[in-house]
């Protein structure tokens, strides 16, 4: 365990810049709102900020990355077909433990299984992870509830706690333990452990009702989805409330699903592009020809709940596939994100 | 970790395509073609075996790529794809000439059981292309005629003019234990077989129940007929074997497009038992 | 930070986003969470907006058509060519030119182009791409309030408690203000809804009124009729705000209770319980499409009439809302793209207005009001021989045999476009995010886009384009940025008077009128600060809905909504957006007509089956498909371009002239 003068904390982001390229959370000044994203000066880190309205999957998993070119030659008959990857080094400074939680499920889903996706593990190569402790949540929060907060357990290089006019930094991996060594970091003496647990009580203590008393609803909802008895009409309640946009999809920290399409740039050249696709479109499982065996749009959104709160896909993710981090809820123009869907399955079960 | 390698020792090809060559060209039935094909790389090539009931991923460059089952039995035929032009990739394949290149991924997916299934009768039910992806299957049961029982196919189509692998069905129908039924939907002018749908010609078939599997492929308003008959007929749901097709991008258990209930055609299937399908709660 | 903040430009809305950019290519998008109309939301057409501004199927050369082909050349030359044609053809006779704006260009582009047409080519027939919709709307209204744009604001819906939405698949259209009526609905709004056919928003409203088809006018008449009989009028406010009361009260009289049932479908009792929420509502807000998809100027009319009686017209921002498809619509009247108005919505052919803009410009301008460029294509006896088109879009089409016998086309554009074809000169301009400009979107906020990517090299902004042809055309231009053009335009267009790139800067928008009153935008009309009453507007008595015969026993509606996203050509260019708008139509390649369940039944026929659709003018064939969501009796199809269904409707013209509740007796038999 390390220590750092809350004032001198971009020291750290600094270190870490003549390594890696710098991502981080702050204010974008036109439109006011809090991104995650690549930082030049890094000065505007601001790890005071709420949660960035971005997840920063799209760090490692951006909304559009062409994977592959090719050309092929008609006449020649002759085919080249190239990789596009890259393994830039980059540094993740300021992740909330929300957004750690998710990276890590997108690993195991990448990572794992029957194949590894090797674009994925390219830009997740050389990836160095600070998180960062909330010592309050926000408006929207309900980490408490699903396991992902508000401090992180596992999975970064160094996890940073705010005490005062200080933070505590612990070291989670060999790789962050070096880097701490080497820049010099002040040690922390064990006293720290119970400042920051106390940090961390508080920081629960803060969470709204609604989040705290919604965490056995969680798990009785996760039962129902998985074993499916829950009736047609609240799936077809929440389907008419669905606007198909994909917004759900694409600022969940852990939805994963893409889509590939070939785009031709000219000269007989081609790039494969992948980009975020959401499981509420209608032609996401639509196949060539003319079957859709998800028509209905209930159908689509009870889809995606099994994949966010039921057993099997849990076993997949060695966790539920929410997080907790609340943006569903901002971006969905039927009001049926995650924490709605619960409150209407649990109206149901209390009925 | 999974696996990562292009082409590892059971040379599965995962992420880039493998340039291959359009060797030979057949026009099989209206809208059908079947293309044989070469990967240009020899060592991969010799690498490169498949499983009965798989499935490749095929790049038609310029057009995008398809997920398309694998006819040919591992063992003797030669490595081939019958497509039937349906969408943007497909037309653009049907569109090339011998000689021209096409990408390949796979094989993936689990393949037929056939280890389970010695010993046993076999029925295949097919309707239209759905032919296609049990050809494999059929043609190595008939290379190992002697592990198994009666081997029975079911065969229909909309006209005498959409039944596939005709040339085939008349090589089959000379090793000795093979039956076939043959369907289509209305009678033409010049039909003096059978006509109706195919679940009709079930029944008539006097299929055998005890130590008897089912593979049943065709589009899903002939798969719930079928089924209903041959559970009728006393066929068990673990008995009765298909293979599903659904919109594919990546083949690796990645894209999430062929999700199906808490399982992926890709990795999961493409092969299912009619048990496993009912507790995946998604029409088919 | 490679995020960088901007707006949506597919649809009227004008949502917050922002937008991606990688070595100078969009590669995704984020929604602004503090965007007042967006709040944080896009619809599918947003969420994959670089997916079309990242294509590669660019306009990236001038092209002149030289022996049938078209051939790259330089710009110089071909903005030479061009110049010498059009000037040409503008002096030949006052029809033979005419000039076809995009509702998507920015106001700027906009602007100089009309300059353009009225001070250097001195022609007046210019007008949008758009068919009538929103010019129906904006008539009524300024008519009216003598404000032409929506009353109110998407930001008011929130505190309204009585919402109507008429013949409008809103969600599909304008998703985020779809989602907006919704939320509303959630927090305690009684929300109605007026339509043929049953749509999403008709699902999530307290009262669905599924009207039979055509007699939507009659409807809102029924609700007006109601009021006044049943003294539920608001005659405080009719005294003390508007004229031209007893002229509309007078000529309900003809409407009668039985016709009203009979007609519509709906009964009297749901009529009643509506008009009493409506008066007894603090704040009534109604939405109606308005562009291609839209209403008649008589349906507006009696929407409007109905809001007055019940005084709700700019009170505590009540009101009706055309709401816009595409994204610079209303900002394309507001910069007078229209044969007979100039910026601001003033009147070309009065005198003051006229000589006002005379002075400003320096120039002469002609005095007579011009034509719309698809009258001139359509009537066959016109002497229209030149045609100049920017981005245009599939309405167009339509008149491809009227097109190829034109001597000359200019088309000018960002992305490939079919229509080249056609072309006998190409100018390929920048797309939005690579010039500044401005867009005004539905509820009248003037919006600032800035540049995000360089142009393909060598391409030319849209304004900078225009001020390029108006030079060679001898005029004397010297614009040195789009700033410099909103300065003009704010020294001649009142609305937009006080409105400067300045103050768009530290702003999401400004809402017009922007003038020394209102310095910060207005919100909504009100009444109290109008400068002249409100008038009831002169509507006509006729409660005719289309009959249906023996022959001919089948309503067939027009949905120009629910598949057209009013984006057709853009979509093309997309992946996800595209898969989208096809899924529907790859299912039915031939296209298809919707009936219900007992139809199909009496027709014998099943999902899919191919059907022959007869009028007494034209027929075409389309497949079967079921859906509980039209009545029996009604059969509807989707407008999207493919042949049969663009010939048909080409020989029902008059019916798309009526509006989107047009329908047109057919027969439909099995083949």
């Amino acid at each position: 365990m390390y220590r750092i003068k809350k004032s001198d904390i971009v020291n750290i982001a600094q270190e870490l810049s003549k390594e890696y390229g710098i991502f981080g959370p702050y204010i974008d000044r036109d439109a006011g709102q809090v991104m995650f994203d690549r930082l030049d000066d890094l000065s505007q880190i601001d790890l005071d900020a709420p949660i960035p309205a971005i997840p920063p999957k799209h760090v490692i998993y951006p909304h559009s990355e062409c994977i592959l070119k090719y050309s092929y030659d008609p006449t020649a008959k002759k085919a080249a077909i190239e990789r596009i990857h890259s393994e830039k080094p980059k540094a993740l400074f300021g992740l909330r433990s929300c957004d750690l939680e998710g990276i890590r499920v997108l690993d195991r889903f990448f990572l794992g299984q029957e194949f590894v996706d090797e674009f994925y593990l390219a830009n997740r190569k050389k990836v160095f992870i600070v998180s960062n402790t909330c010592v309050k949540p926000f408006a929207q929060c309900f980490c408490a509830c699903t396991d992902s907060g508000p401090s992180a357990k596992e999975g970064f290089d160094l996890n940073l706690t705010e005490l005062g006019d200080e933070y505590l930094i612990e070291a989670g991996s060999e790789k962050g333990k070096a880097f701490a060594e080497k820049i010099g970091l002040a040690k922390a003496g064990d006293e720290y452990k119970d400042k920051k647990k106390k940090a961390i009580d508080i920081s629960l203590d803060l969470f709204t009702d609604f989040a705290v008393e919604n965490k056995a609803w969680v798990s009785r909802v996760t039962n129902r989805v998985t074993t499916g008895f829950i009736k047609e009409e609240i799936w077809e309640y929440i389907g008419n409330q669905c606007f198909e946009c994909g917004a759900c999809t694409f600022v969940c920290p852990t939805c994963s699903c893409f889509n590939i399409e070939d785009v031709n740039i000219g000269s007989g050249a081609t790039e494969r592009i992948r980009s975020w696709d959401s499981c509420s479109y209608e032609g996401y499982s639509k196949m060539a020809g003319d079957h859709n065996p998800r028509k209905p749009v209930e159908d689509r959104r009870n889809k995606r709940f099994f994949c966010k709160l039921s057993y099997s896909q849990s076993k997949k993710y060695l966790r539920p596939g929410c997080v907790g981090c609340g943006r569903c809820a901002w971006v969905c123009p039927g009001d049926i994100g995650l924490p709605n869907v619960v409150t209407y399955i649990r109206r149901e079960i209390t009925k | 970790m999974g696996r990562t390698h292009e082409c590892d020792d059971a040379c599965k090809i995962v992420s880039v395509p493998q340039i291959a060559t359009i060797e030979e060209i057949k026009d099989e039935i209206v809208d059908v073609k079947t293309f044989y094909l070469n990967i240009d790389d020899k060592d991969i090539a010799s690498k490169f075996n498949i499983k009965s009931g798989q499935f490749i991923m095929c790049t038609v460059f310029g057009a995008g790529e398809f997920a398309v089952s694998l006819p040919p039995s591992p063992e003797n035929d030669r490595f081939h794809i019958s497509v039937r032009q349906v969408g943007k990739v497909t037309r653009a394949l049907h569109k090339l000439q011998v000689g021209d290149k096409v990408g390949i991924r796979g094989p993936f997916g689990n393949g037929f059981p056939f280890e389970e299934i010695k010993g046993k009768n076999v029925i295949y039910v097919a309707g239209g292309i759905g032919l296609i992806p049990l050809r494999s299957s059929i043609v190595h049961v008939l290379q190992h005629r002697n592990e198994f029982g009666r081997i029975i196919l079911i065969y229909g189509a909309r006209t005498p003019k959409d039944l596939m692998y005709q040339y085939n069905i008349d090589e089959w129908l000379k090793i000795e234990g093979f039956e076939t039924y043959i369907t289509i939907d209305n009678p033409v002018p010049g039909w003096t077989g059978e006509t109706g749908f195919v679940h009709n010609l079930i029944p008539k078939a006097k299929i055998p129940v005890e130590n008897t599997v089912a593979f049943v492929c065709g589009p899903p308003v002939m798969f719930n007929s079928v089924i209903k008959v041959l559970m009728d007929q006393g066929l068990s749901d673990d008995c009765i074997i298909s293979t599903l097709e659904r919109h594919m991008k990546c083949g690796i258990g990645k894209c999430q497009h062929c999700a199906i209930g808490r399982t992926l055609v890709c990795t999961d299937g493409p092969v299912y038992t009619y048990r496993q399908i009912k507790t995946l709660g998604e029409q088919i | 930070m490679t995020y960088k903040p901007g707006i949506c430009t597919f649809c009227g809305n004008g949502c917050g986003h922002f937008l991606k950019i990688v070595d100078g290519r969009p590669a995704g998008v984020f929604p602004s969470r503090n965007h007042p109309v967006s709040r944080g939301r896009l619809c599918v057409r947003g969420w994959n907006i670089h997916e079309l501004l990242s294509t590669p199927q660019r306009l990236t050369d001038a092209m002149l058509r030289k022996n049938g082909g078209l051939i790259k050349v330089s710009y110089d030359e071909a903005i030479a060519q061009v110049v010498e044609k059009l000037k040409k053809f503008a002096s030949d006779s006052p029809d033979a030119l005419a000039i076809l704006a995009s509702p998507r260009s920015s106001n700027e582009e906009h602007y100089l182009l009309m300059k353009f047409a009225r001070a250097v080519l001195k022609t007046n027939n210019i007008g949008l791409d758009s068919e009538s919709g929103h010019r129906a709307s904006l008539e009524v209204l300024n008519a009216g309030t003598g404000f032409a744009g929506m009353l109110g604001s998407a930001g008011a819906i929130a505190g309204a408690d009585f919402l109507f939405v008429l013949d409008f698949d809103i969600t599909k259209q304008n998703p985020i203000l779809g989602s907006e009526l919704h939320m509303a609905r959630r927090a305690g709004a009684f929300m109605v809804t007026l339509d043929s056919r049953t749509t999403q928003i008709a699902k999530l409203s307290d009262v669905f009124m599924m009207a039979k088809s055509g007699s939507n006018k009659v409807v809102i008449a029924a609700l007006a009729k109601i009021l006044i009989d049943e003294g539920l009028a608001d005659s405080a406010y009719i005294q003390k705000y508007t004229t031209g009361f007893e002229g509309f009260a007078n000529l309900l009289g003809s409407l009668s209770y039985d016709d009203i049932n009979t007609k519509t479908g709906i009964s009297i009792e749901v009529l009643k319980e509506i008009a009493r929420k409506l008066v007894s509502s603090r704040r009534a807000m109604a939405f109606y499409p308005s562009g291609i998809s839209g209403l008649d100027v008589e349906t507006i009319g009696f929407l409007f009439n109905l809001f007055l009686l019940a005084g709700k017209i700019g009170i505590n921002g009540s009101g009706i809302n055309p709401v816009t498809g595409l994204n610079n619509l209303q900002g394309g009247y507001d910069m007078g793209v229209a044969p007979d108005v100039l910026p601001g919505f003033q009147l070309l052919e009065d005198p003051k207005a006229h000589a006002a803009f005379a002075k400003a410009w320096g120039a002469d301008i002609p005095t007579k009001k011009g034509r719309m460029p698809y009258e001139l294509l359509s009537e066959k006896s016109s002497k229209l021989k030149a045609l100049v088109v920017i981005d245009h879009d599939e309405g167009i089409v339509r008149y491809a045999d009227r097109l190829k016998e034109l001597e000359y086309i200019v088309y000018i554009g960002a992305f490939e476009n079919p229509f080249t074809e056609f072309a006998h000169a190409v100018l390929p301009i920048a797309s939005y995010i690579e010039s500044e400009g401005t867009y005004t979107n539905t509820e009248r906020r003037i919006q600032l886009s800035a540049k995000k990517a360089d142009p393909p090299s060598g391409i030319l902004p849209g304004w900078r384009l225009v001020c390029e042809l108006a030079k060679k055309a001898g005029a004397s231009w010297n614009y040195a940025s789009p700033a410099d053009v909103m300065n003009e335009i704010a020294a001649v267009t009142p609305p937009y008077s006080q409105v400067s790139y300045e103050k768009l800067r530290k702003s999401f928008g400004i809402q017009w009128p922007c003038d020394t009153q209102n310095p910060n935008g207005t919100e909504y009309f009100s009444a109290d600060t109008s400068t002249k009453k409100l008038s009831f507007y002169p509507v006509k008595a006729d409660y005719s809905i289309p009959t249906v015969s023996t022959e001919f026993p089948y309503q067939l509606m027009i949905g120009k909504a629910q598949h057209f996203w009013h984006q057709n050509n853009l979509m093309r260019l997309t992946k996800i957006p595209l898969r989208e708008y096809n899924t529907t139509l790859l299912l039915f390649p031939e296209g298809y007509v919707e009936i219900s369940p007992d139809d199909a039944k009496s027709l014998g026929v099943r999902e899919k089956w191919p059907v022959m659709v007869k009028s007494h003018a034209g027929e075409m064939k389309a497949a079967v498909k079921i859906s509980g969501e039209v009545r029996s009796g009604t059969a509807y199809i989707p407008y999207f371009i493919q042949e049969t269904i663009s010939k048909f409707l080409l020989e029902h013209r008059e019916v798309l002239a009526r509006g989107e509740d047009a329908t047109i007796p057919v027969k439909i038999e099995k083949v």
